[in-house]
């Protein structure tokens, strides 16, 4: 029940935050100057005239806006301006797939590299390993993905030519690029993971647990590990949106067809109802994220009381 | 999305194309795509002798869908015979009438098409498209009974002659709205703000000979934007009952495109147009399958289930902004030429991750070498560039003082360093411009203006009343964001302070708001290009006609309109040619634009692929493109040196 009312008090926030984003971004494209029908060829009077009336640009603004809303409230996006060939929503559906693709495969790779490096960090503190790691996740976190990317393609693409240099449509091109996604992320998880770890470990309840004669490796797995990842946790939502946010400029130095490069494109060609859309998904991909995360609290720690 | 293996060619088609529909399809990479999925009438091939750089000129032939056509003696009536095993990827065959359904479906003005003027030429076409009717007109009547929203399938279409016309008062004329004759105009029409009274012959023997019928066009059926309209009419029909329609337009029986048979087609032009056969050769041109719009709609025709194409090759699968993979038609007449089975089209927007590609063999052709990297590629053999049709120039607002005085425009163009921005800025082996169109087209010699010239241009600065840049106010140059653009601009701005004593500042846009900018005349001098629809100066000079939508400039001359007017009819070769010289000279005396230098094409093509031969139109049809099976090592060396 208690769950329930939690779930039902976030759609309401998220359908109030949707509105508001597609306002706010509805009146701010077209604020700006240019539009979807300027081109480098001149329409002439006629064309432009039949094409406005097609889009119905022609409509006093209010209208678009009400005729926009309502279309966006059945799910809805209109077609693309400038990949005429399809809908926003064929467009977005393609996209999409791709995105979560690269997002899920890049998130696995920062989990498991960053809390392997930080469990092993905790366990043989100032070893080599623990200062090596921590360097590797410093380093992680302060280069930029396209610097990352640029390195990586050198490396791995004409140096040892193990992977293809970009594209999408064979498992081996999306390792590269999923790796340059996910290392930043690994190295803040394997920073938070070592942080909270050391603090488990130096309670009772491991002493316990290792008084009682259990292995290294069951105290560590069984015990330390549950504790010390509640900050993990919290961190996933962040995590998510710059998963999300980081892809756009992978996409486009890696080829990939996934939200990012339809986002980008959209915004430069003016192609407002694909803009529209994608910003749209961007909101409430985030605001599920959020909200999974937050659901996750309780289950991993019954302290957590949800409101 | 599951895996897809590699095809036997891949290439680089740079941007993402808009559609697949030929009819509203604008830019080369929807044209490479378009050429291979349709086939128009004629096609262009290497075809002749080689010109002085060795290249095999592209010209229009009768190796398209027609096998053989005729002129007559004016160069007015085209005759063409569409050759008997042309099928539809569906098998139907392909027949005059689908040209005709198709073309008619171009200049349509529902279809917006922006190419539309390329068939501007054929009689009546112009006035079908823009509406410009008049009273006494034969015309043809869109009744407002149309099964979907789309344009086609078409609602009854009822073919009469406009009675009366009845418009809106002009803007800030006296005129009541009551016309006997005068011209509608599309918007006029489409908006819904004429009257259109038509009368129609009844064929029944039981009925009046005629029947009369006012009309208004709306998109919705509601005629509220024509009341005020009825009621300041004075004349003699009964507006009682206006029947909402979607469109009355110019017959279409009355252009001059006539089935004569299911092979014949016949084509009547204005005037002799000495280039029709490249327009008809051209990719908007190529023809649609009546049944698969009509039953799929204009965005879902295009889907790899639906479309029915006529070309070398059919759509197996489109990816957004990835790739469109095209295979082998087997119903192509020429089928047995097309050695390529399968074709990815790629769409990578960034010109390194696509050289990448290029270098670990993902590709075979790359299109969009970065230019930075050109210096170090052209040395390698797999580089294949040579001069192509386009320009790069400065517009100037000759709207703007102090750039309104030619002279000042003058003295511009005369301190630019046009030699020394092609060596040391783009590198590439484009070659410095004095004039607008590129040279290489056959039978035109251009004007060749004179080049650096730092004491002229003081000179001519100091007649404009401003010795050594007193008194002149800064200039601004405008360009779009992007290196190149930025690297050009900063050598002009170099050479005007250091030759004239001219400030000058950059300002540099986005793409959109750039276009939007020059749309608006909101600059002093901006960064251009233009590439040739058609080896012919027309393709060049025509923009800047008084008050043409590309023109842009706020320049006009009346005898440059009328030497452009005139080539457009003019039967001889010569004089016509000798027109297009008179007219870039007088647009480069006046200097509305500041010519930089002229392209070459850049593309980086596998050794091991053939049939792929540098042009003058930068134009390669994927189906004469043939792979020799040994040799197909990888080369990703870019430091290597051949010299």
């Amino acid at each position: 029940m208690q769950l329930l009312v939690f779930l039902l008090r976030r759609l309401g926030w998220m359908l109030i935050t949707v509105w508001v984003v597609f306002t706010l971004s509805f009146f701010l494209m077209r604020a700006i100057p240019g539009g979807p029908l300027n081109g480098e060829r001149v329409l002439s009077e006629s064309v432009r005239a039949q094409l406005e009336q097609r889009y119905n640009l022609d409509d006093p603004l209010f209208v678009q806006y009400t005729t926009h809303l309502w279309n966006t409230i059945c799910f809805d996006f209109g077609p693309s301006y400038k990949l005429q060939d399809f809908t926003v929503n064929e467009v977005l559906a393609q996209g999409f797939p791709v995105s979560a693709a690269l997002g899920i495969l890049g998130m696995t790779f920062a989990i498991l590299l960053g809390m392997t490096a930080g469990v092993v960090s905790a366990v043989r503190r100032t070893s080599i390993y623990d200062f090596s790691f921590m360097l590797l996740a410093t380093l992680g976190i302060a280069i930029p993905s396209f610097v990352l990317a640029s390195m990586a393609i050198v490396l791995f693409v004409f140096y040892f030519q193990i992977f293809p240099a970009a594209g999408w449509g064979e498992l081996k091109q999306i390792v590269l690029p999923a790796m340059c996604l996910g290392a930043p992320f690994a190295g803040y998880i394997a920073r938070l993971t070592r942080t909270g770890m050391l603090e488990i470990l130096s309670n009772d309840f491991i002493r316990t647990a290792y008084a009682k004669g259990l292995s290294t490796q069951t105290v560590i797995l069984r015990h330390a590990l549950r504790g010390s990842i509640l900050p993990v946790v919290s961190y996933l939502g962040p995590a998510c949106a710059g998963i999300l946010t980081g892809s756009l400029v992978l996409e486009k130095i890696f080829a990939i067809p996934g939200m990012g490069s339809h986002f980008i494109e959209a915004a430069l060609q003016r192609d407002f109802t694909l803009g529209m859309g994608a910003l749209l998904t961007y909101t409430v991909l985030l605001y599920v994220m959020n909200t999974l995360v937050d659901l996750s609290y309780c289950i991993i720690d019954p302290r957590v009381v949800l409101e | 999305m599951g895996t897809l293996p590699r095809a036997d060619f891949v290439f680089n088609n740079g941007a993402e194309i808009k559609t697949m529909d030929p009819a509203v399809a604008t830019g080369s990479p929807e044209g490479r795509v378009i050429n291979a999925l349709f086939e128009g009438l004629l096609r262009s091939m290497p075809a002749g002798e080689p010109d002085s750089l060795g290249r095999i000129p592209m010209k229009p032939v009768a190796r398209g869908m027609a096998d053989r056509f005729t002129v007559n003696a004016e160069g007015t009536v085209y005759r063409f015979h569409i050759r008997e095993d042309a099928r539809w990827t569906n098998g139907d065959p392909v027949t005059a009438t689908d040209f005709a359904w198709s073309w008619m479906r171009f200049l349509h003005p529902e279809t917006a098409s922006e190419y539309n003027y390329q068939l501007f030429y054929v009689r009546g076409a112009e006035k079908f498209n823009t509406v410009q009717l008049a009273v006494g007109d034969k015309v043809e009547v869109e009744l407002a009974d149309r099964k979907t929203p789309e344009l086609f399938p078409r609602g009854t279409i009822r073919r009469g002659i406009l009675r009366e016309l009845i418009l809106p008062p002009k803007e800030g004329s006296e005129d009541t709205g009551h016309k006997e004759t005068g011209s509608a105009d599309a918007v006029e029409a489409i908006s819904g703000k004429a009257i259109f009274v038509v009368e129609f012959q009844n064929e029944s023997s039981n009925t009046p000979a005629t029947e009369t019928i006012a009309y208004a066009v709306s998109a919705d059926g509601s005629l509220a934007g024509i009341d005020e309209l009825k009621q300041s009419y004075t004349g003699d029909y009964s507006l009682s009952n206006i029947q909402p329609c979607k469109h009355v337009l110019y017959d279409f029986n009355e252009v001059g495109i006539r089935v004569i048979s299911s092979q014949d087609l016949e084509v009547t032009l204005n005037s002799a147009t000495a280039f029709f056969p490249e327009l008809v050769a051209f990719y908007p041109l190529h023809p649609v399958h009546r049944r698969c719009v009509e039953q799929y709609g204009a965005r879902r025709f295009t889907k790899a289930e639906n479309i029915v194409t006529n070309g070398p090759f059919r759509l197996k699968e489109r990816r957004i902004r990835d790739r469109v993979r095209l295979i082998k038609n087997e119903h192509y007449w020429n089928a047995a030429e097309v050695e390529l089975e399968s074709i990815d089209v790629m769409s990578i927007q960034s010109e390194t991750t696509s050289l990448n590609m290029y270098l670990t063999g993902q590709l075979d052709w790359d299109t969009t070498p970065p230019n930075t990297m050109i210096p170090v590629l052209k040395k390698r053999n797999d580089f294949v560039s040579t001069p192509f049709l386009a320009s790069y120039f400065y517009r100037v607002n000759t709207a703007k003082p102090p750039l309104n005085n030619p002279l000042v425009r003058r003295a511009l163009n005369l301190a630019i360093d046009k030699l020394s921005i092609v060596d040391n800025v783009v590198k590439g082996g484009q070659t410095p411009a004095n004039s607008f169109v590129p040279p290489g087209m056959i039978g035109y010699e251009g004007y060749q203006g004179s080049g650096y010239d730092v004491k002229l241009a003081r000179q001519l600065l100091a007649e404009a009343g401003y010795p050594n840049g007193k008194g002149l106010p800064q200039i601004e140059i405008l360009y779009n964001t992007a290196d190149s653009h930025r690297d050009i601009a900063e050598v002009i701005q170099q050479d005007w302070k250091k030759n004239l004593g001219i400030n000058v500042v950059l300002r540099n846009l986005e793409w959109g708001s750039f276009l939007d900018s020059l749309r608006m005349g909101d600059y002093m001098v901006a960064r251009s290009g233009w590439i040739g629809d058609y080896p012919d100066p027309n393709t060049f000079l025509d923009m800047f006609v008084t008050g043409g939508p590309n023109n842009q400039t706020n320049w006009g001359n009346v005898k440059y309109d009328n030497n452009i007017e005139m080539a457009k009819s003019e039967a001889d070769p010569a004089t016509r040619m000798q027109l297009f010289v008179e007219a870039e000279t007088i647009l480069m005396e006046e200097q509305a634009i500041l010519p930089i230098y002229f392209y070459v094409s850049k593309n980086m093509v596998r050794p091991r692929i053939q049939g792929f031969h540098a042009n003058l139109q930068d134009v390669h049809p994927l189906h004469l493109i043939k792979i020799r099976r040994e040799g197909s090592a990888v080369d990703n060396s870019i430091s290597e040196d051949t010299n």
